[in-house]
């Protein structure tokens, strides 16, 4: 229980950073978000996503366009923000911090 | 087969099947009531509801799919994930709680569990008790009068079936949401329980007729099937023997029998040939039936049936002709007059003469003359099949004092002549020994003479003042005054005769009982 606690939210951060990741390279469409997300293995399930793409962009961090689309109505698309950017670049520091004081802690420990 | 329905989900239109709409709207409520906490929640919402859209174009398009059935919807609510995993992958740290009361509980039938059409079954689930209970309440209720029959049709009509998997939920009192939805799709699955083909009541009372057939009436109809074919069977064989008696294989004095003795002598092989078929025909397609419905024969080929049928029809016209033939030979009606005028005595006995009478012709048959000398032989009166009453006796107050037997004798015929003929043919002999009047209880008939409401009326006249003493054997023949309109003092109540005198108001009781006298005035 604890255990799952903790990676809940482990997850949790490191699935928002992979989703900002993903929109930074450049305009996405949510469900291509979920099947770069399923190939990295880290989504669970689609509808976890919806609320986290809401919060982001309520955040400022994420902005979104209508596209027409071929094959029923338009579709909206996900672009980052100059925040966004900002944050992700934050984001890159304390992912290689982390990473660094993950694998230092391994090392120390053998 | 499926009734489909077309809803519209971010903004595209899609057919989805029943079942899986429920299914889908379930889903759909579920995640409004949790997102509901959210300030965005509509566009969350927006989002899942177009994603899901989209996935369901996906699936239309990809398999060729006409409309969306409840598989599908179980991989999208897969794919999409449930209320319970975004609420652990959200970080609000008060823990959302659904009102996991159970539901409000509604009326409905449970077709899947009922026995017949699911009354007892659907009372159960809404009070909560043990079908069985109800159903022997509603056993003893029928077995008390019937009227839990009516009750049971009239309930069966007002509550309406449990048919979509929202009101099977309802009728079960179980929270109409996702987790509610999710067992009860899988308890359905390990039931193996089907969706049972939505109807009108009749077409639903005829299919739950077939089920009941089909299973455990079965044996029921197999074993009534087996009675009806061993009764007809039975009857056919009686029919076959019955016929060959008449036929004249074991005897060939039927014609002397009643029915048949009104009818021409030439008719009567064909209209027994026809009433035979009349009965036969359908009791062998009666069996033939049995046979087919209840052990699965093979159908009469339609020839055989046509045949029978044009056989049955043929003997019907037939039947149906010589009938008319032999009633219209009943049309004229007449009568013989004959007035036999008696001696004076104070004291009349009238007796029942039943000593056979036979012609000169029969008595040489039986051989009377040789071996019966001396001895007289009984007519047997209570055979079977005697033609109707023939002899009437009346006893009137005689109006020129002159004491008389008017016979009377009449006949019907299919003309005048005929009806005439028929008429002088009877034969009828009183016999007047001194004071005794002998009646003989029936015409007397040549063999051949056919049955044609020949009637005899005697009219016994005597006047005033004169005694009469009636056996008790005359009362079937008189048309008033028989013994038990006379009751008698104590002791001549067992005397085999009856002592009336005439008055000028008719007949009277010679020693009636003091007691009802007294009761009268």
């Amino acid at each position: 229980m604890i255990a799952e606690n903790t990676q809940t939210q482990m997850r949790k951060g490191i699935l928002e950073y992979c989703v900002l990741l993903i929109i930074s390279r450049g305009e996405i469409y949510a469900s291509d978000i979920i099947a770069e997300l399923k190939q990295a293995r880290l989504l669970v399930v689609e509808g976890t996503l919806y609320p986290l793409l809401t919060r982001l962009k309520n955040n400022g961090l994420l902005s979104y366009n209508w596209v027409e689309s071929t094959s029923g109505p338009p579709r909206k698309y996900y672009v980052i923000t100059e925040l966004g950017s900002t944050m992700v670049q934050q984001l890159d520091t304390t992912w290689q911090e982390l990473s660094y004081a993950i694998e230092t802690s391994k090392q120390t420990k053998k | 087969m499926k009734k489909t329905l077309n809803i519209n989900i971010g903004n595209s239109i899609i057919h989805i099947e029943e079942d899986a709409y429920e299914a889908l709207t379930i889903y759909l409520n579920d995640i409004k009531a949790h997102f509901a906490r959210n300030a965005d929640d509509f566009e969350i919402v927006t989002d899942i509801e177009n994603r899901i859209a989209e996935m369901f174009r996906e699936i239309l398009t990809g398999q060729q799919k006409q409309a969306i059935g409840i598989n599908d919807v179980q991989q999208i609510i897969t794919q999409m994930g449930t209320v319970k995993d975004f609420e652990s992958s959200e970080d609000e740290p008060e823990q959302f709680v659904p009102p996991h009361t159970p539901g409000v509980k509604r009326l409905y039938r449970d077709i899947d569990n009922g026995m017949v059409a699911g009354v007892c079954a659907g009372l159960g689930h809404y009070l909560d008790i043990e079908a069985r209970w109800i159903r022997l309440i509603a056993l003893l209720s029928i077995l008390a009068g019937g009227a839990g029959i009516l009750a049971y049709l009239v309930t069966w009509i007002i509550i309406p079936r449990a048919q979509t998997r929202s009101e099977k939920m309802y009728m079960k009192g179980e929270a109409v949401n996702l987790q509610g939805f999710i067992r009860n799709f899988q308890e359905e699955l390990e039931n193996h329980h089907l969706f049972k083909q939505s109807g009108t009541f009749i077409s639903e009372f005829l299919s739950v007729t077939g089920n009941f057939l089909g299973g455990t009436g079965k044996v029921i109809l197999k074993i009534t099937a087996g009675f009806i074919i061993f009764m007809c069977g039975v009857m056919l064989v009686s029919a076959i023997m019955t016929g060959a008696v008449f036929f004249g294989v074991f005897d060939t004095a039927t014609n002397e029998i009643f029915p048949l003795s009104m009818v021409n002598d030439s008719y009567v092989p064909w209209l027994l040939l026809s009433g035979f078929t009349l009965i036969a025909v359908p009791l062998l397609a009666l069996i033939l039936f049995s046979i087919r419905v209840a052990f699965n024969g093979r159908p009469v080929h339609r020839s055989v049936s046509f045949g029978l049928l044009i056989i049955w029809l043929f003997a019907i016209g037939s039947t149906a002709y010589m009938v008319a033939k032999t009633v219209s030979d009943f049309k004229e009606h007449t009568e013989i007059t004959q007035v036999n005028p008696l001696k004076a005595y104070q004291t009349y006995s009238l007796e029942l003469d039943n000593y056979k009478t036979f012609s000169h012709q029969d008595s040489i048959t039986y051989q009377i003359a040789g071996t019966h000398k001396g001895r007289v032989i009984l007519d047997d009166d209570d055979r079977p099949f005697q033609e109707p009453d023939n002899v009437n006796i009346r006893i009137e107050k005689s109006l020129d004092g002159k004491y008389a037997v008017v016979q009377t004798m009449g006949a019907n015929g299919k003309t005048f002549g005929d009806a005439l003929s028929n008429a002088q043919a009877i034969k009828y002999d009183f016999l007047q020994q001194d004071s005794v009047l002998k009646f003989s209880s029936k015409p007397h008939m040549d063999q051949r003479t056919k049955w044609r409401n020949q009637e005899v009326t005697l009219t016994v006249k005597m006047p005033v003042g004169t005694s009469l003493i009636i056996s008790k054997k005359l009362n079937q023949y008189l048309s008033s005054y028989r013994s038990w309109d006379c009751e008698q003092v104590e002791e001549k109540e067992n005397e085999p005769f009856v002592e009336w005198i005439m008055t000028e108001n008719g007949l009277k009781c010679k020693y009636e009982k003091p007691g009802k006298d007294q009761e009268e005035h």
